[in-house]
């Protein structure tokens, strides 16, 4: 019992940092109809950011300030360099321009910063509690803390406010927001903001978990794209629920079955969803959402 | 000097020519109706002076400018306001929401547009109840009440409807005849119908499209008395002409 409560506890917070990508993809998918096959690159390039920061001897704090004011600005160029151009285009260029975008973005910083996989430490001293039975690793906490509040401060922000209805709206039908004065472009520039901070924060925070290499943003992206599939394609509910699934299911495999094949039970299951389940778990709500 | 007035406008879809040199006015405080078969141009009207559609040649002034290649965004924020064809109410935001995103081209602060929402349920008693329901719960007739009311919300001083009545059970259709001809008292109307009696009955003016060009206008009567118009459009008895 106290096993599965520990490993429960560690898959929650790797499942987080999955929900977290995976909520970038949902929300640049609704609002461009496009799957950014880059949005695990974000996360990578903010790791390395905070590797950075970290080693010309800022404080933490202000490592993460930069490196998320850093993502902030990728998603800005993002969206002028990669979406903007194709915009009235279908929406296969766009895919292909992101997938050269993440190839772009992980040579770039392999140019930069060699081969070898960066540590990072945690934000914490204290590497974490015991709290009865459960070791409680500081990080992880750091990790379902701040996807806590972050599900929380998204709910509040696309439910209760004007803008995120206007962002809503977008994704639903652009040619009608445009009629009614929402201003297109502004909202989809935003919703790039959004998703490129959200990709930087998993990174940052799985960071000192994981080590920091070129390769982390692409497992990371598809351990989140399986979790949008999972909880349903292009629901903000799925893509967390799907990816603090995914998190425990791999744990208990990894613990209880096999260590090497960790990563093929995602994808065991995503499969295992694609032939029983396509819709997802929230399937029919995408649906009715269109 | 009319409130909207459209000079020779051209637009092409590609090959295809949709207006072919339309010219229209509309004065301010009127209702004008432009009827035409399916295809003849009438939604493309709207969808050019609304911006949606870029014109290939031909002016449109709006208060006296020129708003021919001005974006939708910028078009709406001037005073035009287009219900369009289809309703396109968002169906993953509730009644009150959409309604509210109406005020997007005005300054407002939310509490006002919320405020502002309600109050537009006086006009629009039949969807108070459904304030909280979901776009794509809606019936038809729903949809086409929170369309307008959407639509009121920008203040528009020309209002563009276009085919309000499609595919609606004729006594919701006469709902939102009577929905309309309460707006005139306010705000000007360009109306596209393919309704005619209905269309007609509101209006002080109209116009008849055939194949991208303007044919006839008049007074509601006049065009009553064209005995051809009135075969072809109208649905009168007289022979049809070759």
């Amino acid at each position: 019992m106290d096993l599965v409560l520990q490993l429960l506890f560690t898959g929650i917070g790797i499942g987080a940092v999955y929900a977290l990508v995976a909520l970038g993809f949902v929300l640049i998918f609704r609002a461009t109809n496009v799957v950014n096959f880059a949005q695990g690159e974000f996360s990578m390039v903010a790791a390395y950011l905070m590797v950075v920061c970290v080693e010309l001897g800022l404080p933490y704090w202000l490592s993460f300030v930069i490196a998320l004011a850093g993502m902030a600005l990728i998603g800005v160029i993002f969206n002028l360099g990669v979406y903007y151009p194709l915009r009235h285009r279908t929406y296969l260029p766009v895919i292909i321009a992101t997938i050269g975008a993440s190839i772009l973005l992980a040579n770039s910083v392999l140019a930069i910063y060699g081969p070898q996989p960066q540590v990072l430490q945690g934000w914490f001293d204290t590497p974490g509690i015991q709290l009865g039975p459960v070791y409680l690793d500081s990080q992880y906490l750091l990790i379902i803390g701040v996807t806590i509040l972050l599900v929380l401060f998204n709910f509040w922000f696309f439910e209760k406010t004007l803008l995120g209805k206007k962002l809503q709206a977008t994704s639903q039908d652009k040619e009608m927001a445009s009629l009614l004065g929402i201003s297109v472009s502004t909202m989809i520039m935003i919703t790039f903001i959004y998703s490129a901070v959200l990709g930087g924060l998993a990174g940052i925070l799985v960071a000192p978990v994981l080590f920091v290499s070129i390769q982390m943003g692409s497992t990371i992206a598809l351990k989140a794209f399986a979790a949008t599939i999972i909880g349903g394609f292009g629901d903000v509910a799925g893509a967390i629920v799907g990816g603090l699934a995914l998190g425990v299911i791999e744990t208990f495999g990894a613990a209880y079955i096999s260590v090497p094949y960790k990563d093929g039970f995602a994808f065991l299951v995503l499969i295992a969803f694609l032939v029983f389940r396509p819709q997802g778990i929230f399937g029919e709500r995408v649906a009715e959402k269109a | 000097m009319p409130l909207l007035e459209i000079r020779n406008l051209v637009v092409r879809y590609g090959e295809i020519e949709a207006l072919r040199g339309v010219t229209i006015a509309v004065e301010q405080g009127q209702v004008v109706t432009l009827l035409g078969a399916n295809g003849a141009g009438k939604s493309t009207t709207l969808r050019a002076i609304s911006g949606l559609a870029k014109p290939a040649s031909g002016d449109i002034l709006f208060d006296g400018h020129s708003i021919a290649g001005l974006g939708p965004e910028a078009i709406v924020r001037l005073g035009i306001s287009h219900v369009p064809e289809g309703r396109r109410v968002f169906p993953g935001l509730t009644v009150k929401e959409n309604i509210m995103l109406g005020a997007s081209n005005r300054k407002v602060s939310a509490s006002q547009i919320s405020r502002e929402a309600d109050a537009m349920f006086d006009l629009f008693p039949d969807i108070r109840a459904f304030s909280n329901a979901l776009g794509w719960t809606l019936s038809g007739g729903q949809l086409q009440m929170v369309a307008v009311a959407r639509g009121l919300m920008a203040k528009p001083r020309l209002l563009l409807l276009d085919e309000p009545s499609l595919g609606l059970a004729p006594v919701i259709v006469q709902a939102v005849f009577r929905i309309i001809s309460q707006i005139r008292k306010d705000t000007t109307v360009l109306l596209v119908e393919q309704n005619a009696r209905m269309g007609l009955s509101v209006a002080d003016h109209g116009f008849v499209l055939e194949t991208g060009r303007i044919v006839l206008g008049g007074k509601p009567d006049e065009l009553w008395g064209n005995e051809a118009i009135a075969a072809a459009y109208l649905g009168g008895h007289a022979k049809t002409h070759a």
